[in-house]
């Protein structure tokens, strides 16, 4: 009887110690020779499912243009560029697991961070434990960098950026707007950008009529849509993702909603979202940390910013937007870094990144001492025509704000 | 105590062994193993022993992060804020079952399941105390290195699973247990020949809660950074059941075994489908309640038990 | 005025949620399966207009023809091949066994279909209509009008067809319609088909009003339920009086608390009325 004890024990170790072997077998060979490899984790599936492939379409382009170009230099010796992908499913603590998974078993030498602001700020604390630089592509918040690391860089300027301009524009384009509804989705990056708006708002003399926040996931708006119209602002500002900007502006023309101003973060730079609404999309304004029509020449590999829109479009029939533009630059600023510091040490790149002072397609880089990117102008944008037209800054200026959104 | 008791508390201690052979991920996926052990087995009191379908675990889980994530803002020590945030949450659940557990079925599967809504809207509009959706940061302890706080963080979680496996032995043994197995076979009859159901559910609900925030509480101060989508995420609420439909209803040796063959299989498919490793799972799933609708450890006991009975 | 406009929100919103719910009731209520490919039903649903409208031009109205009998052929042969081996073993298996299902069917869309959230835009825009003092799109008209057709139509079918009787018969009394000659595998098989079909349906309808994507399912299926315990369970007219009520109580509460707890407050009511009136608004006792 005691046998079968001993028996039943030993069945059962069997596949918990398969299951244990597999895992082990899986840990990645050590990194060959002449390859840098750069780990990405990406909300491949789950909500944020259509960023990654924007992300993931930045990283490419950059690797693809490397390697063709022979790989990175690094002091004479030419190293190609490898990069690995891991799917954190939209979840933050995937993203810590997926970051550590990069680090340990995939043995790569730099990282990009996780996809927006919660995830990359859990993640960092890995990546900082075990010193990995790290470039974040779409991190914007101050809350982000303020944590003292010295191995996380970001190439988003803080969200006031995005909402000071506009706001200078319109009260300085149209003295009709007193009153400003603001809407919000009560998530990290949404509420945040809303919260510099109000400030910003307030600070240049407007009313604030409306602040409320929506839940994620909300399929109708037609409540809080009808609060607002009763309340009839002169400028609406909504901040959310494309899928609750793409119902919020169809439930606007729905209700026959007019304004002279309305305003929605982040989305109108996407041109699934133009698509989408057709008509409906003209005259919104947005900003966005960079714009197709920006006229940069860069030091880094694309050159100038006409070049990169260019290998852009030839490879994915598309305009790029300033997720991807974002993702392809944390590529160029690896390979200047490293090229910079001769070396693939991970503390020599991360003091390149530190002391980087450079013009690239993006526009021109340089970190600030937490690690944000402090040398940027933002763009702010209208829709006119079926196209982002860029208002601000002066330099790149397409076109004159045109007042009223039916 | 009887065998696979015994047998589980080997297990744990197998486990305990771990930070001897792994490096700092190999730690990290065993923290979510006990951490995973720990919902299981706390489900499997209300689930398995007294056979109500709850899916209040994602509820406890984010309550327990929450609680001993503020506390631990405020400059409570880890130890002290989880301690506080299970016997919160032990009390809490206790009150809540008296009400919720009325309830059978389909209904109180939804009840338990609209539990982790609610208090997830809860947290997310108290942004003065939670950080709403912009999340809650829970500071970090110390700057000790890389192994150190892996390992203390394993030893932690372990601790939490070792207690739980502790409570549901001894629930299982006294006569909280066999009320709460009467109420599964037949919950009218108990009540008629004098048992006081309603006790003993509460109290089976509190204890299902309890243990689950403490492992809340840890993984709050473990990530740093904690934000109500993802502690209230209903996956929490779900995989515990997996775990006990793999590793087979009521035996806390085979939902632990559940527990970790879980986390492993999650583990591979994840690794080798990137793009598809959600489908690859459900099909996992679908497979095994068609052919082994009674979990692994089930069958496996039920052959060995005849097979003795022969020899 | 503004009084006014939230009302029409609401019964135009609940209609949908109502449509939304139906055929997730249907099966519950027969079944005794809560059926979490539901929401996934639907956005297959909408992908199905979406697509026939890019490619062929068919407007939804038309497309509901084509969705009806598909989904109704899918969910039966589901139903049949999978769903029917363990329909006889506790709440928790079915449950995890239908969770299982969905994993696949939605990964499989991602695969697919992409998580990119499309818009299904008529050209031209339906517009919007005022009545008594209130704006209502007309696309949101005509969904509501094609929903409480589908309502009716199911409950007809229920009450007149022979079929529909032994549906019903066997939601009220498994073991007395088997002894009347009912073969219950076919009937759990046709009503999972109706319930498949009427998700297919309202999936279409949606594509109208609502972005399109994978991603969305879980939200469908997250108003189906509190829908169909308002409402209470398996039967038509509830669902229809769980979907305004949930619609109305989301509407007042934005508007007067503000948007963010709209949700809380359908939860909330979800509990109360579980814990009070389990049996639903409008449902009999006992269907526990």
């Amino acid at each position: 009887m005691s046998a079968s004890w001993v028996a039943r024990c030993l069945r059962l170790s069997v596949p918990l110690g398969a299951l244990a072997l597999a895992a082990g077998a899986f840990a990645g060979p050590a990194a060959a020779e002449d390859v840098i490899k750069i780990g990405a984790p990406l909300p491949i599936t789950g909500p944020l499912a259509p960023e990654a492939v924007k992300q993931q379409q930045g990283y490419d382009l950059w690797a693809e243009q490397a390697n063709k170009a022979g790989g990175i230099n690094v002091g004479g010796k030419k190293y190609k560029v490898e990069i690995v992908y891991t799917d954190y499913q939209s979840n933050t603590p995937r993203a810590v697991q997926a970051t550590e998974q990069l680090i340990t078993q995939n043995n790569v030498n730099f990282l990009f961070a996780a996809f927006g602001s919660g995830a990359a700020k859990a993640a960092s604390t890995v990546s900082e434990k075990y010193k990995v630089p790290t470039l974040a592509a779409t991190a914007s918040s101050v809350q982000v960098y303020d944590q003292g690391y010295k191995y996380l860089f970001g190439t988003f300027t803080p969200n006031d950026t995005l909402t000071t301009p506009l706001t200078k524009i319109i009260k300085a384009q149209v003295p009709d707007v007193k009153k400003v509804a603001i809407l919000a989705r009560n998530d990290l990056f949404p509420l945040a950008i809303a919260q510099e708006m109000e400030k910003s708002a307030k600070d240049n003399g407007f009313e604030v009529v409306y602040f409320e926040k929506y839940a994620i996931g909300t399929l109708d708006h037609s409540a809080a849509l009808s609060a607002i119209k009763a309340l009839s602002p002169q400028w609406i500002f909504v901040t959310g993702y494309t899928n609750d900007l793409l119902q919020i502006r169809k439930q606007m023309v729905d209700q026959q909603m007019k304004a002279p101003v309305v305003s929605m973060i982040a989305g109108p730079a996407y041109q699934e979202f133009i698509d989408a609404l057709g008509k409906s999309a003209e005259n919104v304004t947005s900003a966005a940390w960079w714009h197709p029509a920006e006229q940069y020449d860069g030091k880094d590999i694309f050159g100038s910013t006409a070049n990169f829109v260019k290998l852009f479009k030839e490879k994915y029939k598309s305009e790029p937007d300033y997720g991807q533009a974002s993702a392809a630059l944390c590529g160029a600023l690896f390979q200047l870094a490293i090229e910079k510091a001769g070396s693939i040490d991970r503390d020599k790149v991360r003091d390149a990144l530190a002391s980087l002072d450079v013009t690239t397609f993006f526009g021109p880089v340089k970190f600030g001492a937490n690690g944000q990117i402090n040398s940027l102008d933002p763009p702010v944008f209208q829709i006119q025509g079926g196209k982002p037209v860029v208002l601000f800054p002066q330099a790149i200026k397409q076109g004159e704000l045109k007042v009223g959104v039916e | 105590m009887t065998r696979s008791n015994i047998a589980l508390l080997i297990l744990i201690a197998c486990v305990a062994a771990l930070p001897l052979f792994g490096g700092a991920y190999a730690l990290r996926l065993g923290t979510i193993a006990c951490m995973y052990a720990v919902l299981a087995l706390s489900w499997n009191v209300v689930g398995g022993f007294a056979g109500y379908p709850s899916f209040a675990t994602a509820a406890f889980f984010g309550f327990g992060a929450y609680f001993a994530g503020v506390l631990m803002g405020k400059g409570w020590p880890l130890a002290a804020a989880v301690v506080a945030a299970a016997i919160a949450a032990l009390i809490a659940a206790t009150l809540l079952g008296a009400v919720l557990l009325r309830l059978r079925g389909h209904y109180f599967a939804i009840a338990s399941l609209s539990l982790a809504e609610v208090l997830r809207e809860v947290v997310n509009n108290a942004t003065d105390l939670t950080g709403g959706g912009m999340g809650l940061n829970i500071p970090l302890a110390s700057g000790s290195g890389v192994m150190a706080e892996a390992t203390f963080y394993f030893y932690a979680m372990w601790g939490v699973m070792l207690l739980t496996a502790i409570m549901v032995i001894v629930v299982a043994q006294t006569k909280l247990g066999f009320a709460l197995n009467c109420i599964r076979q037949n919950e009218t009859a108990s009540s008629m020949v004098g048992l006081n159901t309603t006790l003993a559910k509460s109290i089976g609900f509190g204890l299902s809660a309890c243990f689950v925030a403490a492992a809340g509480g840890i993984y709050a101060a473990w990530v740093h950074y904690i934000d109500p989508s993802d502690v209230f995420d209903i996956l929490y609420s779900v995989k515990p059941i997996v775990m006990a439909l793999m590793g087979g209803l009521g035996s806390p040796l085979g939902v632990a075994c559940g527990a970790f063959l879980y986390l492993g299989l999650e583990e591979v498919v994840w690794r080798n489908y990137i793009q598809i490793h959600t489908g690859v799972l459900g099909v996992l799933i679908v497979l095994l309640l068609l052919f082994l609708p009674h979990g692994l450890t089930s069958l496996r006991f039920d052959r060995l038990r005849r097979r003795a009975k022969h020899a | 005025m503004q009084a006014m406009q939230i009302l029409i929100n609401a019964l135009v919103l609940g209609s949908l949620y109502a449509c939304i719910a139906i055929g997730f009731s249907l099966v519950w209520g027969v079944l005794n399966v809560i059926n979490l490919i539901h929401g996934s039903f639907i956005v297959l649903g909408a992908y199905l207009a979406f697509g026939l409208y890019q490619s062929l031009h068919l407007s939804p109205w038309y497309a509901i023809f084509v969705a009806a009998p598909l989904f109704f052929a899918l969910g039966y042969v589901i139903q049949r091949l999978i769903l029917n081996r363990v329909i006889t073993a506790p709440v928790l298996v079915t449950l995890t066994l239908t969770f299982g299902l969905d994993l696949i069917l939605n990964n499989a869309m991602i695969y697919f279909f992409t998580a990119d959230y499309r818009k299904l835009t008529l050209s031209p825009p339906l517009g919007s209509v005022s009545i008594a003092g209130a704006v209502v799109p007309v696309d949101r008209l005509i969904a509501t009008a094609t929903a409480l057709l589908l309502t009716g139509l199911l409950y007809l079918l229920l009450r007149r067809s022979r079929i529909g009787r032994a549906i019903v018969a066997v939601r009220l009394d498994r073991d007395a319609a088997v002894l009347m000659g009912v073969h219950v595998p076919s009937i759990y098989a046709v009503a999972f088909g109706l319930g498949a079909a009427l998700a297919g349906c309202a999936g279409v309808l949606m594509a109208l009003i609502f972005p399109i994507s994978p991603l969305t399912s879980s939200a469908y299926l997250g108003k189906a339920f509190v829908v169909c315990v308002l409402g209470g369970l398996g039967s038509v007219s509830g669902a229809l009086a769980g979907g305004l009520l949930l619609a109305l109580v989301e509407s007042v509460g934005s508007t007067y608390l503000g948007p963010s707890h709209a949700t809380t407050l359908s939860f909330l009511l979800l509990i109360i009325f579980l814990i009070l009136r389990p049996q639903g608004l409008v449902g009999r006792k006992g269907f526990e």
